[in-house]
């Protein structure tokens, strides 16, 4: 079987700190949040959860107004992503000479199209309305960002659209490692994009009592991973993309190449919808090490799940600690989602770009909020409650650990050029 | 608002098609108006005025059998 290395050559992002990759990562490394108080006017009775919103964001300076015009945000999110990866990549937007017919997209969305969707719902039951823009397909499907990406991108290859709640884009980056390092593929745009902010989205998530509450003052510190204080996730949106490229290939055409993705795993815990079970994690993360042929001993980060909710965390520790045996208590790990918030969607790409980073760059990000409040169910391993700085790590390990049981781990190795 | 009007607008916002080239001989695939967009564009008017663009109705070709075949629409409603 043909076993390709897959380079990294390219990674951008729309991202709720604002500004741009090297923005988001130095915040990250500074503690700071992203997590703010967010009230809109249109909705029939005020949510009192924070969020995480992209507010600089706009897609008609970003995309163009026609273009932006044929999209929900989910997509506009993914597509101004995607764009910033590509460029990123030192990649020609038009194709020119060169063959994109094994070229693709995988990508990642927990739920699609809900703004327009939600927009529609209003028309017709609200308005009393009995037609409907005839975008509204077009604007709410799952594939569509995906969908635009291969348009404005001329990529001939698969374009796949991958939902698994908060683990969609960690299995979105998998299968496009997957399909470069196979040979069936030379370059894949993969990561993914949400936006959990619809109305009735919202109010979906609030009844599952998984929400942290805050307001103005206490959003900041809503998030708080692994702590004995937790109250439950911040959800939010944003969009983050990878290109992943054969070695070969990116060798020949000069690419910066930002690390190297070497490790997939995937498995479901086939017991609850919502309470995670530390057996179905162990198997992922074993079967992705496994996988990047890298020994327990060789990771010196793992960028966690680590949503802050009360069942979650612990699960998650319990089986790093089951996965990393002894080295558990020296092994390095942090929830970046303390600060970006959960993406949903754009959850395990964000996290995999922070990972891949952590490694480039040689500084682990921390957790934050976490600070002489360890949960005594969480402790075991090395909680980065502060930027490590020189760290020289190796391989970095990436969890995204989703309801219904579906778990993908995603493993990087740091490239020295 | 009339029909033209209606259409110079939407070009505009979309495309950002400059007003004076949209002209009763203006062909609209040659304004950029694809086949989605026409339905957009049926959809606006249904919007606007309050009409309802039968499924069978065949694509106007330029500006002006646009505003033919809608003028024709809003003028039938109003009568009823």
């Amino acid at each position: 079987m043909v076993r390709r290395r897959v380079a990294i050559t390219g990674l951008g992002l729309v991202s709720p700190f604002g500004g741009d990759l090297a923005d988001f990562f130095s915040r990250l490394c500074a503690g700071e949040t992203a997590i703010r108080y967010l009230l809109t006017d249109d909705q029939p009775r005020p949510l009192s959860i924070p969020f995480v919103a992209c507010p600089a964001f706009d897609a008609d300076a970003v995309l163009g107004k026609p273009l932006a015009a044929m999209m929900d945000r989910f997509a506009q999110l993914g597509m101004a992503a995607a764009f910033d990866a590509w460029d990123s990549a030192g990649l020609p937007r038009s194709a020119g000479e060169e063959s994109r017919d094994d070229w693709g997209v995988s990508w990642g969305t927990a739920l699609g199209g809900t703004l327009a969707y939600e927009k529609g719902y209003r028309e017709l039951w609200q308005r009393g309305r009995e037609r409907l823009s005839p975008l509204s397909v077009l604007l709410g499907m799952n594939n569509a960002a995906n969908a635009h990406i291969s348009i404005q991108l001329g990529l001939g290859g698969a374009s796949t659209s991958h939902t698994v709640a908060c683990a969609s884009s960690a299995v979105a980056i998998g299968e496009a490692f997957r399909r470069v390092r196979s040979g069936e593929a030379t370059v894949m745009v993969t990561g993914g994009s949400d936006v959990p902010q619809a109305y009735g989205v919202a109010r979906a998530w609030e009844a599952l009592r998984v929400m942290a509450p805050g307001n103005a003052e206490t959003s900041p510190t809503a998030c708080r991973p692994f702590a004995s204080d937790r109250r439950g996730l911040v959800l939010g949106e944003g969009g983050a993309a990878l290109v992943l490229e054969d070695w070969d290939h990116a060798l020949d055409r000069g690419a910066s190449i930002h690390g190297e993705i070497v490790g997939y795993g995937a498995s479901c815990d086939h017991s609850h919808l919502v309470r995670p079970e530390a057996a179905g994690q162990v198997r992922a993360m074993q079967a992705a090490l496994a996988d990047a042929g890298l020994a327990a001993d060789d990771v010196g980060y793992v960028n966690a799940h680590g949503t802050a909710t009360a069942e979650g965390d612990p699960v998650e520790i319990a089986a790093l600690k089951s996965v990393f045996g002894e080295r558990a208590k020296t092994l390095p790990v942090s929830a970046t989602k303390s600060m970006h918030g959960h993406l949903l969607g754009a959850a395990g790409a964000i996290e995999a770009i922070a990972s891949v980073l952590a490694l480039r760059d040689d500084t682990l990000p921390p957790t934050i909020n976490l600070d002489g409040n360890l949960d005594p169910a969480c402790t075991g391993v090395e909680h980065l409650t502060g930027a490590c700085h020189g760290a020289a790590v190796r391989a970095a390990l990436s969890n995204s650990f989703a309801f219904g049981g579906s778990n993908a781990v995603l493993v990087f190795r740091a490239v020295r050029q | 608002m009339n029909s033209i009007a209606l259409i110079r607008e939407f070009l505009d916002e979309r495309l950002g098609v400059a007003s004076e080239k949209v002209v009763p001989d203006a062909l609209l695939v040659d304004l950029g108006v694809d086949s989605l967009m026409m339905l957009e564009l049926m959809f606006a008017f249904e919007d606007r005025f309050g009409i309802k663009v039968p499924s069978d109705l065949e694509n106007p070709r330029s500006v002006g059998d646009m505003v033919a075949a809608m003028d024709g629409l809003i003028a039938a409603a109003g009568a009823h």
